[in-house]
């Protein structure tokens, strides 16, 4: 172990550290200060551009050799996720604005950003663990209702569930490889034996809990729906980023062989078709967010199905415009002081007349979401249906297509409650706090760059 | 300037004026509507330099700009004009101020949205005529659909929501197989000969086994045949005719159903070959169904406006019967037959946009003896209804004619393809039908007992007889000269014939086709 290969490999979640750290010392000194917010976005970014520049210098290497391991794409995933926390931290101003909330959320960052470097079960399990507990307290800090303290039970004992599979899945690894290194388990996928497919059976459903894939996803509305804005936003980007580069991190560029394909296209395909169709009937926008993305968790474990070395890139990438446009549309959301309000989809009813431009960016978002080009959610898509398509899965390819179409109506729908209802039905908005704008600009800047070049990114990942 | 940059230019001047209109301050809806119109003439404009530098002795792209974009996937950023897209091009910068100019009284409410879309929906349009890569190319496609879906949803009639939904939804359903097809199609590509690339010269190179090429023409082709629309695909398109405004009906027949033709012509039947010429004649059928039962149904309309979409639905038939005979003259009439509905079902449009302002009904019943009190409105009316028609002198004559010449020699003296004579036939028929619907709706409109609902109206005003004059000039052109046009397509009608029909094309069918211009006239 040498010290300043440590100090440099890690610089992202060092600074992350000094963050969590400066932020509970603030908040033991001075409780409630205002500069929590600023400093947490200090740090992030701080982090989020150590990761870059460790992307572009090339820095290859492993600190803790077996555990911890650091290249170029790994870098780059780290920086996109930090770079995509920030925004979540902005709009967070005025629904938290000061108090635990952001120790809690970096401590949860910290445990993504182990994950995209993550080498053995063990660290992997570190990393899971650290980004999830602090979101279970998230989602109960926008405790409006009790039904949030139901939400958070039930996302805690869900996701201890998946724990515990995860767990057992890699003891059995362990116990039929004699080794707990991510590299084991790609043999295991391909492997005859019972007891080395078991544990990939009971890793993979872990994974499949955490991203709420049908159909392990009943959590995952109601937990959305309980927690504040900036935690469903936190929720299904940044949660989601880090269970699926975990999964990348575990698949690797392993071979998928014959029986384990039908598990992994089936499932995700499934979600995809219910996630989008029970989109379809919710009254509350983040129900309809939590069943959207159960319907992309689909599609982003549809890319597990592609080769070998695309499949982190297209997850990444995907993961990036992704984030980048819910985070987009979380960020525009007209101000209610009532949170219920707020979330109703018919108080977007005539938003285009009281706030155009607000109207113009969720529809943006939207429309990326439902992988119209030319947003960048169409070039992410298309990335990864590619890659299915380029594995020789071309019925799934198609089938995967035809599911994400049933996505569009949706979406469509929130576009034409904002656009195309008569100036009367607009109720009184107020207009979305500066700063959350400034968050939503922030995202478009994002999204114009991964739309336009997407060539820089892909060459990066 | 380079051609190129003119271009470019013409394709990016309405994405311009989309950003400039949101600096306009709200409640100067008459600088909105002067500014798009000024930056739509100046388009036009542009664009004629392309058409007269536009050399038809050259195959191949013209005015081409090709920089990389993702190269790891083989993508580029390449647009060009060639004999495919010239004319269309032109048909849409044509339209373009006709239809600001047009939905001037018509759009009163939100009027700086409707221009950004109507700028956006010319970018859209232009960019998926002149994409060369087929990467782009769906892009555009795709892209097209945005503001259509806000130019019915917001500014249509009583039912704007479930036809817009309705013509998102089909038309997306369309796109997303095309969309597997085409990441099979340049993965198949790249498979055989190592190189990825979404370019539509290189993909016309590739040779695929015949029952994939089948599967991936029918994706291609249900995408496209909902665009056009074909029966059985057509029902969307009466929907959002009715519920459209003006400008929309006239942007949706004008251009964006000669999308699905284009694409056919473009993309679906050269890219596979051996499948277009063994489903020629099923194509050839769906044609004539297409023409005579979208006839009939027009026959049958108490709508004015649905008696315009469905003949739509007719005169489109008459587009995809001329591709599917792969004869020179078909090729070039269908060419034509596009350019001319273009122009006569935008007039139409646009005129039943006037009545409509004026009377606020599109019963049919509700008028009669038009001519009595709308003098101008009338002669107008009437030029257009003879040019639908197909009476010589007339683009409608040009293309309908030279269509039925090619389905006949397809059909008498099969090459390639060999097209049913019975569809043939049938086709013929079809322009009886037309005569019918449209003379039998003029005599009801126009003559006979005078009927003017919410009477009395005003006759055209000067804004709305420039339009129409500058329209029918148009047709006129077309009709009496069309060679100046033809000449600029034969080379890609050509080419379009070589690809489809193999190298197996025997010498007669091009000698047939050899003398075009002087056919027509």
């Amino acid at each position: 172990m040498n010290f300043t290969a440590v100090s440099i490999a890690m610089a992202p979640e060092h600074l992350l550290l000094a963050g969590i750290v400066t932020l509970l010392i603030l908040e033991i000194a001075a409780d409630d200060s205002p500069a929590a917010l600023p400093l947490s976005v200090l740090f992030v970014a701080a982090a989020a551009c150590a990761a870059a520049w460790l992307g572009f210098t090339g820095w290859t290497g492993a600190p803790f050799p077996g555990q911890f391991v650091l290249a170029p794409p790994a870098a780059f995933a780290k920086a996109i996720v930090l770079a995509l926390a920030v925004p979540v931290l902005l709009m967070s101003k005025d629904d938290f604005g000061r108090g635990a909330f952001y120790p809690l959320l970096l401590s949860s960052l910290y445990g993504v950003c182990l994950l995209a470097s993550a080498e053995s079960f063990l660290t992997l399990f570190l990393g899971i663990e650290l980004m999830s507990i602090p979101v279970y307290v998230l989602v109960l800090m926008g405790f409006r209702r009790p039904e949030s303290a139901e939400a958070a039970l039930k996302y805690l004992v869900l996701s201890g569930t998946a724990s515990a599979a995860f767990l057992m899945g890699a003891s059995l690894m362990y116990g039929s490889t004699g080794s707990l290194s991510l590299a084991s388990f790609g043999a295991a996928l391909s492997s005859p034996d019972l007891l080395a497919r078991t544990a990939v059976v009971m890793v993979m459903s872990a994974f499949f809990l955490k991203a709420a894939i049908v159909p392990f996803h009943g959590w995952a509305p109601d937990a959305y729906e309980a927690a504040s804005v900036p935690s469903t936003a936190y929720m299904a980007v940044l949660v989601k980023a880090g269970v699926l580069v975990a999964a990348a991190r575990v698949f690797g560029t392993a071979h998928v062989a014959e029986p384990l394909v039908g598990l992994l296209a089936i499932l995700p395909l499934a979600s995809m078709v219910w996630g989008n169709l029970a989109a379809m009937r919710q009254a509350g926008l983040r129900r309809m967010v939590a069943y959207s993305s159960i319907a992309h968790a689909g599609y982003l474990f549809f890319a597990f199905l592609g080769d070998g070395p695309g499949r982190f890139q297209a997850v990444v990438f995907y993961l990036a415009a992704y984030g980048v446009m819910n985070i987009l549309a979380f960020a525009a959301l007209p101000w209610h002081a009532q949170d219920q309000e707020r979330d109703r989809l018919e108080n977007l009813k005539g938003l285009f007349h009281t706030h155009p431009f607000a109207a113009l960016l969720i529809g943006m978002a939207m429309l990326s979401l439902a992988g119209i080009p030319p947003f960048p959610g169409f070039v992410a898509k298309f990335l990864i249906f590619k890659n299915v398509m380029a594995a020789g899965y071309a019925t799934w390819a198609v089938l995967g297509l035809v599911g994400s179409y049933l996505g569009i109506y949706f979406y469509l729908r929130v576009i034409q409650f904002m656009f195309m209802s008569p100036r009367e039905a607009a109720s009184g908005h107020a207009p979305s706090r500066g700063i959350a704008m400034g968050a939503s600009l922030l995202c478009l800047a994002g999204s114009i760059l991964v739309a336009v070049l997407p060539a820089s990114f892909l060459a990066r990942l | 300037m380079a051609d190129a940059t003119i271009l470019s230019l013409v394709l990016y001047l309405p994405l311009a004026g989309m950003l400039a209109i949101a600096a306009i301050p709200a409640g100067r809806d008459g600088a909105v509507r002067a500014f798009t119109l000024a930056v739509m003439v100046v388009q036009f404009l542009l664009s004629l330099v392309l058409y007269a530098n536009f050399d038809p002795a050259v195959p191949g792209l013209q005015a081409a700009t090709r920089l990389p974009w993702i190269p790891q996937w083989g993508v580029a950023y390449l647009i060009g004009l060639d004999g495919y897209n010239i004319l269309l091009v032109i048909l849409t910068t044509f339209l373009g101020p006709l239809v600001t100019a047009g939905a001037f009284s018509a759009i009163t409410k939100q009027v700086k949205l409707f221009y950004a879309m109507v700028f956006l929906i010319q970018f859209a349009m232009l960019g998926t005529f002149v994409a060369q890569d087929l990467f782009l190319f769906y892009i555009f496609w795709e892209a097209m659909l945005i503001p259509m879906f806000l130019m019915i949803g917001i500014w249509g009639g009583e039912r704007r929501i479930y036809a817009t939904l309705k013509f998102f939804l089909y038309t997306a359903f369309g796109s997303i197989l095309m969309l597997a097809a085409v990441i099979y199609l340049v993965w198949s590509l790249q498979q055989s000969t190592g190189v990825a690339s979404f370019a539509f010269a290189d993909l016309y190179k590739a040779r695929l086994p015949l029952e994939t090429q089948q599967w991936l023409l029918a994706a291609f082709a249900l995408s496209f045949a909902i665009k056009v629309p074909m029966v059985p695909f057509h029902t969307w398109l009466p929907d959002a005719h009715v519920e459209a405004p003006t400008a929309g009906s006239v942007i949706l027949a004008g251009v964006l159903l000669k999308m699905g033709t284009y694409g056919f012509m473009k993309l679906g039947f050269p890219l596979f070959p051996d499948a277009t010429r063994m489903a020629a004649p099923l194509i050839a059928w769906l044609s004539v169904a297409s023409i005579v039962y979208g006839a009939c149904l027009a026959l049958v309309q108490t709508d004015i406006k649905k008696i315009i979409a469905y003949s739509s639905i007719s005169h489109l038939g008459y587009v995809m019967l001329g591709l599917a005979s792969l004869d020179l003259l078909g090729i070039q009439g269908a060419i034509v037959q596009m350019v001319s509905h273009g122009l006569v079902a935008a007039g139409l449009f646009l005129m039943v946009g006037m009545i409509y302002e004026r009377c606020h009904t599109r019963e049919l019943a509700a008028y009669g003896g038009l001519a009595k009190v709308l003098p101008v409105y009338s002669v107008f009316f009437l030029i257009l209804t003879l040019a639908s028609v197909g009476l010589p002198t007339t683009s409608g004559f040009t293309g309908e004619f030279l269509v039925l010449m090619g389905a006949f020699n397809a059909a008498w003296k099969p090459a390639a393809v060999a097209i049913p004579l019975g569809a043939a036939v049938l086709a013929v028929t079809g322009v009886v039908l037309g005569a019918l619907y449209m003379l039998w709706f003029a005599q009801r409109f126009l003559f006979g007992a005078e009927r003017v609902p919410h009477g009395p109206v005003a006759d055209l005003n000067l804004r709305e007889k420039s339009i129409l004059a500058i329209l029918v000039a148009a047709v006129f052109w077309l009709g009496l000269f069309p060679d100046s046009a033809m000449k600029r397509t034969e080379l890609a009608a050509r080419e379009y014939q070589e690809l489809v029909a193999g190298a197996r094309a025997p010498a007669a069918t091009k000698l047939t086709g050899a003398v075009p211009a002087e056919a027509a006239r």
